[in-house]
């Protein structure tokens, strides 16, 4: 189990890694934390020409708020955000959920924007990020665009970045001090990756209202609109319909499948209302 | 109580509580593991292994330039196949090849070995061979493997059944007097395993003394020796088998690997130094596993719930080859032997069926089957609680053999030879009753129970008539008294974190009152040591600690003969007491006597000078019967119903391994144990596809419980001594592991009781645990259905 | 080959190294500091976790190549380290460890346990470790010594006194 051969950079600037993933031509790799490619690459069931360590990027590291927004670096770690650092602005939310991601010493490592790049249907980030109305900030050869959580994130182990963009950092709103959420992520161990989870927040200031749910079986988070809308209008959200939103976005759900998903979600839901 | 020792303990000796002497170098990253050595020009090695679980292998391709580098079947024609004896009638048997010719016949099986200056380089050459595989139709299920017109593992064979034992005993009378019937089909699934430390195999050739030498993470350094010699030609004298520190072994390093072969044979074909370090991807999809019972039993009981017969048949799924030496027919022998457990059933028939796959050998895992017998006859003993209407502790409580009962001459033939079960199950249940469960959200909270006995330091006269290559009822140690007065003793079983330097240690401090520091426990190497089977089957205190008794008394004996000359005395009025020789008018020092043998040979007389220091003692215990651990186990869980998420909230273990020679050791065996069990019981798994393809391949599949899944387990003992080993013990190495699955799926059994729900397989994963829940819902909805 | 410079164990080091050479590979070989022990190659086991910039990580899974002017410290280098010198003598006193094989990881993680937290609260530890694997003792002398450790330690005001790199207390 040792990783096949590669070239390896570690840029100074942000311009120098975009020259450098230019280069590859699509076969060089951003590499930030490393904790989800390196498995992959140990077990060769990955492989990159050229992989691009931003390590030493430290604007990426950075997490600041303006306009009402928080810009997170896509460098920063799981750990920084259990530790709150840089403050917490969604009521301990992304506390919680840095926290159950794998381990401390996988966390200390692991980044969001790697999180969200590597785009795993069972991971953490992608699940909360939609759940908060986030947009992912990209750079390319292009220069800077910016995408909302639903399009960046495409498919199993697939995202939004084109050959030579790479995720700089993600923007998401603040939560008011009334908003309400709820994590629910059912796993077969601690730390293991989620085999439901279920995302729902509400703030009833800024209006935001957004129900996830993610996971291998679901092919990634996805939001369910009709239950956002039943929650917006304070409407009580019965099981069969989560059942329906369910079923509706995957038809393949086993049944085992079925009551885990809903069950988080119902879950999740009714703390978010209670 | 009945028990206690009859001596109190000491503060070095036996039943000393004395830390761990292996500590400090593990502490401080000083331990020597098998990857940690480095040998000058030593090459790597990687695998080319099997990407079907069944194929006809039409040619392997060596890279361009490489033929030097690769190996497949055609380059080692001279190596000779392990083939594994048995005495079964009718068991057919095919050992696993070192590597594949003509077939391969499970994912993972061997087909090229590539070697390279770097592990990560021999990976490289390996994605380089192509190797033109035909692909044959597939069994990777008893199901499949029994169906009509199944394909064939092994072709002439005739069908894949490698074996069939049938015993029968009373049944037809207890059918007849029973008033209650109840029929379960029970099944444990495959698992790994995982010692953390992979296995691993440095081979070199040492012109100085004219010997191979196999380093290798090995739980039995001569078995490993006695099988490479069989496949390589050369003789015992030819080969040193080198246990360094072992990071773990559980069984998995109790077998011959065909990778050891291969890497032997790499070393004396190349004439360097040839490693190969299993990683941990080889290691569950590759190497050998484990488990993988069904038990289709039936309880026949009265109304009140006592058991009068089981009726059973266990098919277990063996993989394609045998293990060796113990054979791939070990799990069904096992579990056959134990199925009635410690309860008194005088009725009992069983019909097991050892059945080849295509997936990898079985081998024996840390209690070898009787985790999944354990599994099969707990759960019928609650079901039968539940039938009749009672609670489970106390229909246990009414078919334990009693203490009065002892020795206990079982159905099986085994003869139980001391405890109280009674006793240690109430305790259990006194443990349990004295912490009140905290409740989870969502959950409903169920306790369970479960017991087992445990044939420990298996005996010669159980293992010698399944005809296999290894006899293991017996033990030696040897023993030296250096010229200042220290100690060392070499014995042939391995220690790989039993903490044997600590205990052996002790033994030697009780019979010769030695400071346990002036004392080296040196073990796991062929050329140190007499010749031993192993580290294994709950056996090394028994079996070497009673050898190290026994040597210890034969230097005593020297000892006091010396003092009695110098004395002026008889040797036989000489009582070594605390490290002191001391006769009917002086003392001597243990340093003074072995000074005066060394040094002064001019004041001792020939006899004396001729016998010397140095000896070997042999023991077997009393009549080569052996001593039956036991225990009782109790788990309280809480199960989410919507989820089917069990949490393991307490646990308790109450166990009786006779004198215990180091309790805070004992504790640690009983402890892992018990962690290995709950892996067995709630999380771990290899599941296979219907074309034999591995689907736990990491530890993101194949779940491990950590810390945050094993509670804080409590403990208490009984310590009732054997009557018939060396200080009373008993061997405690394996039976922590034994009784968990049942434990565990007996509380779910009881929380899912309120719904009519019933789990009968492990691991109870939330999906495992939601069928059966579904089940229940679907049964309760149809009868809902008839009624109208 | 990359030239990599770094500190290890407080000494500073210069070699060249190829680039898909993990940290733990780099350590074992070109160091010869076989305390670090591979389990599993994923990230999953633990056994590999050491200290980088004074927070554990996992060796296998972080190049040696991205560690360029890190301090990076294993278990050969906690000799002067005083809580690590308690987890020692606190894991032979509650029989934490039997082979041995997950002992350096279990030190490394336990000592970022013992550095983050002020109480011994059971629950919380044995979340801490949940990326530790020990097959040996089923975890209740581990829990037990960090626990006693960090009991060990309120009194005295939760003061660090470990010298491990740099913002050993707060990452």
């Amino acid at each position: 189990m040792k990783a096949p051969a590669f070239t390896f950079l570690r840029p100074a600037s942000l311009d120098e890694a975009l020259a450098a993933l230019a280069a590859g031509e699509g076969e060089a790799r951003i590499l930030a934390g490393g904790q989800s490619l390196l498995p992959m690459l140990n077990l060769r069931m990955a492989a990159a020409e050229t992989l691009i360590d931003i390590g030493g990027l430290t604007e990426l590291g950075e997490i600041a708020e303006a306009d009402g927004r928080v810009r997170i670096g896509a460098r920063v770690t799981h750990a920084a955000l259990e530790d709150g650092v840089g403050g917490d602005r969604w009521n301990g939310m992304l506390v919680f959920v840095a926290r159950d991601i794998a381990y401390r010493a996988v966390r200390n490592r692991g980044t969001i924007g790697g999180s969200l790049c590597h785009a795993d249907p069972a991971a953490d980030w992608p699940v909360a990020m939609m759940a908060l109305g986030a947009t992912m900030q990209i750079a390319g050869p292009d220069g800077r665009r910016e995408l909302d959580s639903e399009a960046f994130s495409l498919d199993v182990f697939s995202c939004a970045l084109e050959e030579g963009e790479m995720l700089t950092a993600v923007s998401l709103p603040r939560l008011s001090p009334a908003a309400r959420w709820s994590y629910r992520k059912m796993r077969k161990k601690a730390g293991a990756f989620g085999e439901a989870i279920a995302a729902v927040v509400h703030d009833p200031e800024s209006g935001l209202v957004r129900v996830v749910a993610g996971s291998s079986p679901l092919g990634g988070p996805a939001r369910h609109a009709d239950l956002e809308a039943s929650i917006a209008a304070g409407a009580p959200v019965e099981d069969a319909a989560i059942r329906r939103s369910l079923a509706a976005r995957e038809p393949d759900l086993d049944r085992y499948e079925m009551q885990i998903h809903a069950t988080c979600l119902r879950r999740a839901i009714t703390e978010v209302m209670r | 109580m009945s028990q206690a020792n009859d001596r109190p303990a000491t503060a070095t000796g036996v039943g000393a509580a004395l830390p761990r002497r292996e500590d400090a170098r593990f502490l401080h990253g000083r331990g020597r593991y098998i990857a940690d050595l480095e040998l000058p020009r030593m090459l790597d090695v990687a695998f080319l292994r099997s990407p079907l679980a069944h194929a006809a292998i039409r040619g392997v391709e060596k890279p361009e330039g490489a033929q030097d580098r690769v190996f497949t079947a055609a380059d080692m024609a001279g190596l000779v196949a392990i083939r594994p004896t048995t005495n079964v009638p009718g068991h057919r048997i095919v050992g696993t090849p070192p590597i594949a010719d003509e077939r391969v016949r499970f994912v993972g099986e061997i087909i090229a070995a590539c070697v390279a200056d770097s592990r990560a380089a021999a990976e490289d050459l390996v994605e380089l061979v192509m190797a033109d595989l035909d692909e044959l139709p597939v069994v990777a299920s008893v199901d499949a493997a029994l169906s009509p017109d199944a394909p064939l593992v092994h072709e002439s064979w005739g069908s894949n059944l490698s074996m069939e034992t049938r015993f029968e005993s009373g049944i037809e009378e207890a059918i007849a007097a029973a008033s209650v019937r109840v029929t379960r089909t029970l099944d444990m699934a495959r698992q790994a395993m995982v010692p953390l430390e992979g296995k691993g195999v440095v081979a070199h050739w040492d012109a100085v003394v004219g010997q191979l030498v196999v380093y290798s993470s090995t739980q039995s350094p001569h078995l490993i020796r006695n099988g490479l010699c069989h496949c390589l030609g050369l003789q015992q004298r030819q080969v040193r088998v080198v246990a360094p520190d072992v990071g773990g072994g559980f069984g998995y390093k109790a077998i011959l690997h065909p990778e050891e072969i291969i890497v032997a044979w790499l070393a004396l074909r190349l004439k360097r130094p040839v490693r190969w370090l299993e990683d941990r991807f080889e290691h569950l999809t590759a190497g050998a596993s484990a488990r993988e019972h069904r038990y289709e039993v039936t309880a026949h009981a009265d109304a009140h719930g006592r058991i009068l017969g089981i009726d059973a048949v266990l098919t277990t799924d063996a993989g394609a080859y045998s293990i060796w030496p113990h054979t791939n027919g070990f799990d069904a022998v096992q579990a056959s032997g134990i199925l009635t457990g410690p309860y008194d059933i005088r009725g009992y028939r069983v019909h097991t069926r050892t059945v080849a796959t295509n997936k990898p050998p079985l081998s024996p895992y840390r209690a070898v089957a009787r985790p999944g017998a354990c599994f099969a006859i707990e759960t019928i003993v609650d079901a039968v609680a539940r039938a009749v209407g009672r609670d489970p502790a106390d229909v246990r409580l009414d078919n334990l053999v009693g203490p009065a009962a002892m020795p206990y001459k079982a159905v099986t033939g085994k003869e139980y030879d001391s405890g109280d079960y009674p006793a240690c199950l109430r305790r259990a249940r006194e443990m349990m009753q004295e912490v009140e469960a905290d409740p989870l959200p969502d959950t409903v909270i169920g306790t369970g129970y479960a017991m087992y006995t445990e044939h420990t330091a298996v005996s010669t006269a159980t293992i010698a008539p399944l005809g296999v290559q290894m006899m293991p009822g017996f033990e030696h140690a040897g023993m030296l008294m250096q010229p200042d007065g220290s100690l060392e003793i070499r014995v042939g079983v391995q220690s790989h974190g039993q903490g044997m330097e600590t205990t052996l240690a002790q033994i030697a401090t009780e019979v010769l009152g030695i400071d346990p520091e002036r004392v080296t426990v040196r073990h796991g190497d062929t050329a140190l040591s007499p010749y031993s089977t192993g580290t294994y089957a709950s056996r090394a205190i028994v079996m070497t600690g009673g050898a190290v008794a026994a040597a210890a008394d034969a230097l005593a004996e020297r000892l006091k003969r010396v003092a009695g000359h110098m004395m002026q005395c008889g040797a036989a009025e000489v009582r070594l007491v605390g490290g002191e020789l001391r006769g009917p008018t002086g003392s001597l020092s243990l340093e003074e006597a072995a000074h005066i043998w060394h040094f002064r040979p001019f004041d001792l007389p020939e006899a004396i000078l001729r016998d010397g220091l140095e000896l070997t003692a042999g023991y077997r215990p009393d009549g080569d019967r052996a001593p039956f651990a036991y225990a009782a186990h109790a788990a309280r869980v809480a199960v989410d119903l919507e989820l089917g998420v069990v949490t393991l909230l307490d646990y308790v273990a109450v166990d009786d391994c006779g004198t215990r020679v180091n309790p805070t050791i004992v504790d640690g065996q009983v402890l892992g144990g018990v962690a290995q069990g709950i892996g067995t019981g709630l999380f771990e798994e290899v599941p296979f596809d219907d074309q034999g393809q591995p689907l736990a391949t990491t530890f993101g599949d194949y779940s491990v419980p950590a810390a945050s899944e094993i509670p804080m387990i409590r403990l208490d003992h009984r310590e009732t001594r054997s009557p018939y080993t060396r200080f009373g013990v008993k061997g405690v190495g394996e039976g922590g592991a034994i009784a968990p699955p049942a434990a565990v799926v007996n509380a779910i059994n009881d929380a899912l009781a309120g719904i009519g729900a019933e789990l009968c397989a492990v691991p109870a994963t939330p999906r495992r645990v939601l069928e059966a829940i579904f089940a229940a819902r679907d049964r309760h909805g149809a009868a809902q259905e008839d009624a109208r | 080959m990359t030239r990599l410079s770094l500190t290890v164990n407080g000494e500073a080091v210069s070699v060249d190294t190829e680039p898909r050479v993990s940290l733990a590979d780099f350590l074992r070989d070109r160091l010869a500091l076989k305390g670090t022990h591979l389990g599993c190659e994923h990230g999953a086991c633990g056994a590999c976790t050491v200290l980088l910039d004074g927070v554990p990580v996992r060796s296998c899974i972080t190049l040696a190549a991205s560690c360029e002017g890190a301090a990076v410290t294993t278990v050969e280098g906690f000799e002067d380290d005083a809580v690590v010198a308690r987890l020692r003598a606190a894991f032979t006193e509650e029989h934490a460890l039997q082979c041995g094989y997950c002992t350096p990881g279990m030190l490394a993680t336990a000592r970022d346990i013992v550095m983050r937290h002020t109480t011994p609260d059971i629950a919380a530890i044995r979340h801490e470790l949940a990326g530790c694997i020990c097959r040996c003792t089923g975890y209740r002398g581990i829990v037990r010594a960090v626990a006693r450790v960090i009991a060990e330690r309120a009194p005295v005001g939760a003061a660090p006194d470990g010298d491990c790199g740099p913002d050993a207390e707060s990452p």
